[in-house]
C-alpha cells in the first residue's frame, strides 16, 4: 500500500476521518516543532516556551476568527489593525474610570460599532471592500492618534487579567466557541457560505445579502473588539500610528484563516485557526531562537503559509484559481 | 371538467429592447405535466423565472388557483407553492446537503436564534431516504458529490415541501439516464398527487412521452396549447419555428465513401479513469461520430486530440507526423474544439462576440504587433453573419446570448480560423430545432470544402444522421464501431453502448 492509498484509508475511517484535518495540522505543528529543536536545542521549546508562544497566538487566532466571516463571503477588510488599535485605547481610557467593565465593553462596543461602519458603507457605496476599507483604515488610524494626544497609553497593572493566563486562554476560549456556534448552530454561518458560493443564487434563496455582509463586518470588528483588548493586556500599553502602519496588524490573523479556509473541507474551521496561528507563531520564534535577522524570519514565514496551503488545499486538475 | 390551477395573464418582460416576453397568456390544470417549448430566446425560461420570483414582471400578472401571485425570490414563490428545479447547478458550494435542502427555509429548525443542526440533518436524511436517495449522507458537505447527484438533492429540494406548481427547466440535458428515469418517476408522483409540473425541455421525443399537454413559445409570444396525444414532433417543430424544417435537417447522401488521406491519427491515448487505449483515424472531408451513455469517456477524446487532458499517454499526430501535446500546438496545427460546457469551456461570457470571436486569430490580426478595432470588428462581423448569429452588433455581450447563438458563436470563431480539423462535443446540446439545422447544414458544408470533423454526441439521432462513421465507446473504451448507413438504427447503437 503506497502512501496516498494509507492516506485515503485514514480519510474514509469512520474515527480518524472526522480528525484528520486536526491530525493534520498537529502533525505539521510537531514536524515544524521538531526541525526548530534540532537546530537550536538550548533556545528553543521548552515547555515554558511553548506556553509562551500559544499564549502569544490566541491573540491573532481570535483575529482570524472574526475575519473568517466575511473572507467566506469573498470580502476583505485592512482596517483590523487600526481597529485594535483604537478600540485597545479607547478600551484603556474607560478602564480607568470603569475597571475591567470599561475594558471589555470599551473595545467590543468600539470594535462593533466601526465593523457596522465599515459594513454599511462597503454596502452602500457599493465599491470594493478593500478600498472601502483601506480609507477608513486612515480615519481609524488618525481617531486614534487623536483619541491618544500621540501618547502611549498604558494599561493599569491590576487590570491586566486578560494579559496572561488563565484569563486570556479563558477569553479567547470563548471566542473560539463563539465562532464555532455561530457558524455551525446559527443562519448567520449558513447565509456566509451561501453568499460566497453564489451570490445570486442566495438572493434569489430570500437571503438578504446586504444585511448578511453587514453582520460579517460587525462579527469581524466585534472579534477585533476582544482581540483589542487581549493585545493590549498581553503588551500592557498601546501607542496610536499613522501613515498605513496599522497595515502589518492586518496580515497575522489573515494567516490563520487561510488555514480556516483550507480545512474547512475537514469540518475544523476553527480549530485549523487556532492550531494554524499557532504553527506560525513556533515559526516566528524558532526564528528568533536561532537569531535570524526579522527579514529573513518574513521571507520564511510568507514562504511556509504559502506552502502549507498550498499542499492542503490541492484544488482539482484544472481547476480555475483566482 | 379540468381545473384551472394556474393562469398567466397577459405577462410582459423586457430586458433592454429586447421583448423577452411578449403579452403571454396561458393557463396550466390541475394534476397534469405541462411542456413548455419553443426556440432558443423564445422566452421559455424568462417566463418560468417571473412565475418563481427570480425576474420581476413589467406587466400583467399570474393567478394561482384564483389569487394573484406577488412573489420576489424563490422562497416567497415556495410559501406560495410555486418552486424549480434550474438546468445548470442549483446547489451552493461549501454548506452540507442538509444546509442545501432547507436554504432560506431553516426557520423551522431556529429557536431563539439557534439553529438545530441534528434536527435539520435528521429531516433531511429521512426525506433523501423517502426519495429513494439513501446513500447520500444529508451531514456531508455538498462538495462531495457529483453534478447528477447534486441535481437528485435539487430534486428534494424543489418537491419535498408539496409544492403546488413545479417547473423543470432543462434539467434532463444535464442528466444521465438513470438521474432522467428518477426525475420523470418524481415528476409524475407529482402529477399523481394532483399537483402541476411545468416541463421545458428542447427534446421533443421527451416531450411527446411524458407530457400531458404542450405549450408552444415563439419569440416570446404565446403560439398554442395542444394534447401531448394527439401532435407529432414534426407538428411540434411547425409549431417552435414556424414554418416546415423537417426536409433539410439531417443529411441525406448515403454509399459516398470518405476520401482515403488520414489528416489525424490517434494511438493508444489513455487518460487515467476517464479513457483506455483509444485508437482511430480521421479521414479528410469526414465527419467522424462518437457515441456512448454521457459517462463512457466520449467528452475526455475531445479534449485528448486538443491536447486539454491531463496526463494523457499515447499519440496524436497529424498526416506529417507531427505530435498533439498541447492546445497551443493544437491551435497552431489548425485543430479547433467547442466543448460541451459551452458556458465556462468555451466562450469569456462577459466580452463582446467581436473579442471572443477573434480570440484565437488575434495573432493574425495584429499588424506588428497592434490591434486595430476597425479591422477585428470587420472580421468578427464576417464570420458572425456568415453563420447568422442573431446579434445587435458585435459588441453585444455573449452573455445576451441564446444557448444557440453562443454556440454559433463558438462556431464563427474557429471558422475564422479556418481551422481544418474541428472537434465538436455535443454541439446541439440544448440548442432548438431551427439552430440546430443551421449546425447540420454547416457541418455538411464544412465537409464539402474538406474539413475532418468529430462530432461528439449523446443524441443517436444526429449521429445517424450526419456521420460518416460512428465510433461507440463503453467504460472508457472503444466498444464498437459502424459505417454510414441508411438501414443503421438506433438499436444498432445502443447495443454497442450498454
Amino acid at each position: 500500500m503506497n502512501i496516498a492509498d494509507r492516506i485515503n484509508k485514514i480519510k474514509n475511517n469512520k474515527i480518524f476521518g472526522r480528525f484528520y484535518g486536526v491530525l493534520l495540522l498537529l502533525f505539521i505543528a510537531a514536524v515544524v516543532f521538531a526541525v526548530f529543536k534540532i537546530l537550536t536545542p538550548d533556545n528553543f521549546g521548552t515547555p515554558e516556551k511553548m506556553y509562551y508562544y500559544l499564549q502569544s497566538s490566541i491573540i491573532y487566532s481570535v483575529g482570524a476568527c472574526g475575519l473568517y466571516f466575511i473572507v467566506v463571503m469573498g470580502l476583505f477588510d485592512f482596517s483590523i489593525g487600526a481597529n485594535v488599535v483604537l478600540s485597545a485605547i479607547i478600551a484603556v481610557t474607560l478602564s480607568r474610570q470603569f475597571g475591567y467593565a470599561g475594558l471589555l465593553i470599551g473595545a467590543l462596543v468600539c470594535g462593533t460599532i466601526i465593523g457596522f461602519c465599515n459594513g454599511f458603507l462597503y454596502t452602500k457605496l457599493k465599491i470594493p471592500s478593500m478600498i472601502v476599507t483601506v480609507g477608513l483604515m486612515l480615519i481609524f488610524e488618525s481617531l486614534a492618534y487623536f483619541a491618544s494626544g500621540g501618547e502611549k497609553q498604558s494599561l493599569d497593572a491590576s487590570l491586566q487579567f486578560f494579559g496572561k493566563a488563565p484569563g486570556n486562554m479563558i477569553l479567547a476560549f470563548v471566542a473560539f466557541l463563539l465562532t464555532f456556534f455561530i457558524l455551525k448552530y446559527t443562519k448567520i454561518g449558513t447565509y456566509c457560505y451561501a453568499i460566497g458560493s453564489d451570490e445570486y443564487v442566495a438572493k434569489n434563496m430570500g437571503i438578504n445579502v446586504t444585511k448578511y455582509k453587514i453582520i460579517g463586518f460587525v462579527l469581524l470588528h466585534f472579534f477585533v473588539g476582544i482581540m483589542a483588548v487581549l493585545s493590549v493586556s498581553f503588551g500592557t500599553s498601546v501607542t496610536a500610528t499613522t501613515g498605513m502602519a496599522s497595515m502589518s496588524r492586518n496580515f497575522t490573523p489573515l494567516m490563520g484563516t487561510f488555514f480556516g479556509l483550507a480545512f474547512k473541507k475537514y469540518g475544523t474551521p476553527v480549530t485549523a485557526m487556532v492550531i494554524g496561528e499557532f504553527i506560525i507563531s513556533i515559526i516566528f520564534n524558532g526564528f528568533i531562537a536561532l537569531g535570524a535577522p526579522t527579514t529573513i524570519q518574513n521571507v520564511v514565514t510568507g514562504a511556509a503559509l504559502l506552502i502549507i496551503v498550498a499542499l492542503t488545499t490541492k484544488p482539482a486538475k484544472g481547476a480555475v484559481v483566482k | 371538467m379540468n381545473e384551472i390551477i394556474l393562469k398567466a395573464e397577459n405577462v410582459c418582460k423586457s430586458f433592454g429592447i429586447t421583448k423577452a416576453v411578449c403579452d403571454v397568456s396561458m393557463s396550466f390544470v390541475k394534476g397534469e405535466i405541462h411542456g413548455l417549448i419553443g426556440e432558443n430566446g423564445s422566452g421559455k425560461s424568462t417566463f418560468v423565472s417571473m412565475l418563481c420570483g427570480i425576474h420581476s414582471i413589467d406587466s400583467g400578472r399570474f393567478v394561482l388557483n384564483g389569487e394573484e401571485l406577488h412573489v420576489r425570490n424563490q422562497v416567497q414563490a415556495n410559501d406560495k407553492g410555486v418552486s424549480i428545479i434550474v438546468q445548470e447547478m442549483g446547489t451552493l458550494s461549501g454548506l452540507t446537503v442538509a444546509d442545501n435542502i432547507f436554504l432560506g427555509r431553516e426557520d423551522k429548525f431556529v429557536r431563539f436564534g439557534i439553529k438545530n443542526t441534528a434536527a435539520m440533518n435528521r429531516e433531511a436524511a429521512m426525506l433523501l431516504e423517502k426519495y429513494g436517495f439513501g446513500d447520500i449522507n444529508a451531514a456531508a458537505m455538498i462538495d462531495n458529490y457529483n453534478f447528477e447527484d447534486r441535481k437528485l438533492i435539487e430534486i428534494v429540494k424543489a418537491t419535498h415541501f408539496g409544492p403546488r406548481i413545479v417547473v423543470v427547466d432543462e434539467t434532463t440535458t444535464a442528466l444521465s439516464q438513470k438521474g432522467r428515469e428518477e426525475l420523470y418517476k418524481h415528476m409524475r408522483r407529482i402529477r399523481d398527487e394532483g399537483n402541476t409540473v411545468i416541463f421545458i425541455s428542447h427534446n421533443l421525443t421527451e416531450i411527446i412521452e411524458y407530457t400531458d399537454s404542450v405549450s408552444v413559445l415563439r419569440d416570446g409570444k404565446y403560439i398554442d396549447t395542444v394534447k401531448s396525444s394527439e401532435v407529432s414532433e414534426d407538428e411540434l417543430k411547425r409549431l417552435m419555428v414556424g414554418r416546415e424544417i423537417a426536409n433539410k435537417y439531417y443529411r441525406t447522401d448515403y454509399g459516398q465513401p470518405v476520401e482515403g488521406e488520414t489528416v489525424l491519427s490517434v494511438r493508444n491515448v489513455s487518460v487515467p479513469g476517464q479513457i483506455t487505449d483509444i485508437s482511430f483515424e480521421l479521414h479528410k472531408g469526414e465527419i467522424l461520430g462518437f457515441g456512448g451513455l454521457s459517462e463512457c469517456g466520449m467528452h475526455e477524446v475531445g479534449k485528448a486530440i486538443f491536447g486539454a487532458s491531463f496526463d494523457r499517454a499515447g499519440t496524436v499526430a497529424l498526416a506529417n507526423g507531427t505530435k498533439i501535446d498541447s492546445i497551443p500546438c493544437a491551435i497552431k496545427h489548425s485543430i479547433a474544439y467547442a466543448s460541451k460546457d459551452r458556458d465556462n469551456e468555451s466562450l469569456v461570457l462577459f466580452d463582446s462576440i467581436r473579442d471572443n470571436i477573434v480570440l484565437p486569430s488575434i495573432n493574425d490580426l495584429a499588424e506588428k504587433n497592434i490591434l486595430k478595432k476597425k479591422k477585428l470588428d470587420k472580421f468578427a462581423n464576417e464570420y458572425a453573419k456568415m453563420i447568422s448569429v442573431k446579434m445587435t452588433g458585435v459588441d453585444q455581450f455573449v452573455s445576451n446570448l441564446s444557448g444557440g447563438n453562443k454556440q454559433k458563436v463558438v462556431l464563427a470563431r474557429w471558422i475564422g480560423k479556418n481551422s481544418d480539423i474541428i472537434v465538436l462535443d455535443s454541439p446541439t446540446r440544448g440548442i432548438d430545432v431551427k439552430v440546430k439545422a443551421d449546425i447540420y447544414s454547416l457541418m455538411s458544408e464544412l465537409k464539402e470544402k474538406g474539413k475532418s470533423i468529430i462530432m461528439i454526441s449523446e443524441e443517436i439521432q444526429e449521429l445517424l444522421g450526419m456521420c460518416d462513421r460512428i465510433i461507440i465507446m463503453k467504460n472508457g473504451v472503444i466498444s464498437g464501431e459502424l459505417a454510414r448507413d441508411e438501414r443503421l438504427n438506433e438499436e444498432d447503437l445502443i447495443v454497442k453502448m450498454v
